[in-house]
């Protein structure tokens, strides 16, 4: 049995614990919101853009250009969105684990990373991958210059011709209580097809006109699709932070409510005990005094 | 005859509805589009960018970008939107005069194009401040 101190000494550690999970799921429910509001916010131009990007990607005249071209993978290039810190439940875990499922679907690949967050660059470390770059340290306050170090070296590694794919992986935000790990291809832009491998009948199958040309309009057009996709990512990555890291620590809280409560009993029955001992011995003892 | 307008920045979301008319500033000069307009992609230059509804106009200044058109849509990828109310006129003034006497020392040619697509990009949006701020102008922009 324990004794009374030590499990009043307990009691009082596990409420600490309480009292800070507490505060870091208030602190990640508050950052939550507005990291949702920024998801919400950031996806209808990287759709529209990607829309757009497949639509040009399907007119056979830009066929030439690097970004439409497929050619045989020797490399592929992934852009791994991680957070910084932990405590947010499983969504870093399942980002690797389809890291390593993708890279273990593709023998004789090369692959190199490009990292965004901390727990990104661990990964890379411990697996004894190759990162050409990283970012770490990125805010969630919706600030797109901060990725572009990234962006910007993935698209010399692709037109340099080092990398003939680039892969985002990151943890799309569903909800508060789901987030899943995604993996999306990037690079070269391909025309949009169904699940079935056909092409997917576009909308619009004219030529546009262009001002002031094809070539102009691609050379603005893909570097900011790709950094602004990446960017979104990004923003989804944290809304998924907030919200695994929410759910983690109110389920930490919960836990240590049940805990406590439960050592409370433990320490009442303990208390009762004790006192129960102490009028018995002090009841026999007068009993003594009296007979004596 | 109203046709999808989608005016966005990478941050936010500015206007997604139907809409009458759009005036834009293509890098080959104003185009105005309506329903039915031929397919066309055109960078922006910075300038404005007028809306109209019904009977109301909204303007908007528009840093740059990309704009989509077909024949029931139009997609605004800008770099950055202002809206017209939401000018600083102070702001806009202190950057043009910032400009205007970094370029009058010398400097490379680098930082000169800079400074003069600065000074471009608050001259127009001075414009199109200080127009709202004239009543009776034809291109008077409604309160929303």
């Amino acid at each position: 049995m324990p004794s009374l101190r030590s499990i009043r000494g307990r009691i009082k550690s596990v409420k600490n614990t309480r009292q800070i999970t507490k505060a870091m799921e208030m602190v990640a429910s508050a950052k939550m919101r507005k990291a949702q509001a920024r998801v919400r916010d950031t996806r209808p131009y990287a759709e529209k853009i990607r829309e757009l990007l497949y639509r040009l990607s399907a007119i056979e005249a830009h066929r030439p250009n690097i970004f439409f071209q497929v050619r045989p993978v020797k490399t592929i290039g992934i852009i791994l969105i991680a957070t910084d810190r932990g405590l947010c439940g499983p969504i870093n875990s399942n980002v690797f684990k389809q890291v390593n499922r993708f890279m273990a679907e593709r023998p004789g690949v090369n692959f190199e990373f490009v990292v965004v967050g901390k727990k990104g660059q661990d990964f890379v470390r411990r697996g004894g991958l190759k990162a050409v770059g990283s970012v770490t340290g990125v805010k969630d306050k919706g600030q797109i210059e901060e990725i572009l170090p990234a962006t910007q070296v993935a698209i010399e590694e692709f037109t340099k011709g080092q990398w003939e794919e680039v892969w985002v992986f990151y943890t799309e935000f569903i909800s508060t209580l789901t987030q899943k790990a995604r993996s999306q291809q990037l690079l070269p832009i391909l025309p949009e097809t169904e699940a079935d491998g056909t092409k997917k009948p576009s909308p619009f199958l004219g030529e546009y006109l262009y001002e002031p040309d094809t070539a102009e309009i691609l050379e603005v057009l893909i570097p900011r699709y790709f950094e602004t996709v990446v960017f979104q990512r990004v923003m989804e990555n944290f809304a998924s932070e907030y919200s695994a890291r929410m759910m983690a620590m109110r389920n930490a809280t919960s836990n240590a409510k049940e805990v406590i409560y439960q050592m409370t009993l433990v320490y009442n029955k303990l208390r009762q005990a004790a006192i129960t001992r102490e009028i018995s011995e002090i009841a026999s003892g007068a009993d003594a005094v009296q007979q004596g | 005859m109203s046709f999808m307008l989608s005016l966005l920045t990478q941050e936010r979301v500015l206007v997604t509805e139907e809409v009458d008319f759009v005036k834009a500033k293509g890098v080959d000069g104003e185009f105005g589009v309506l329903t039915g307009h031929t397919p066309f992609i055109t960078l922006l230059d910075p300038g404005e960018l007028v809306v109209r509804k019904g009977d109301s106009l909204y303007s908007y200044y528009v840093s740059g970008g990309v704009a989509e058109v077909l024949p029931k849509s139009m997609i605004v990828l800008a770099n950055t939107v202002e809206r017209a109310d939401d000018i600083n006129l102070e702001l806009a003034r202190t950057a043009r005069k910032n400009a205007e006497e970094a370029l009058s020392k010398p400097i490379s040619e680098i930082e000169r194009r800079t400074f003069l697509l600065e000074l471009k990009r608050e001259n127009v949006r001075l414009s199109i401040a200080s127009r709202r701020h004239s009543p009776g102008h034809p291109g008077q922009i409604s309160e929303e």
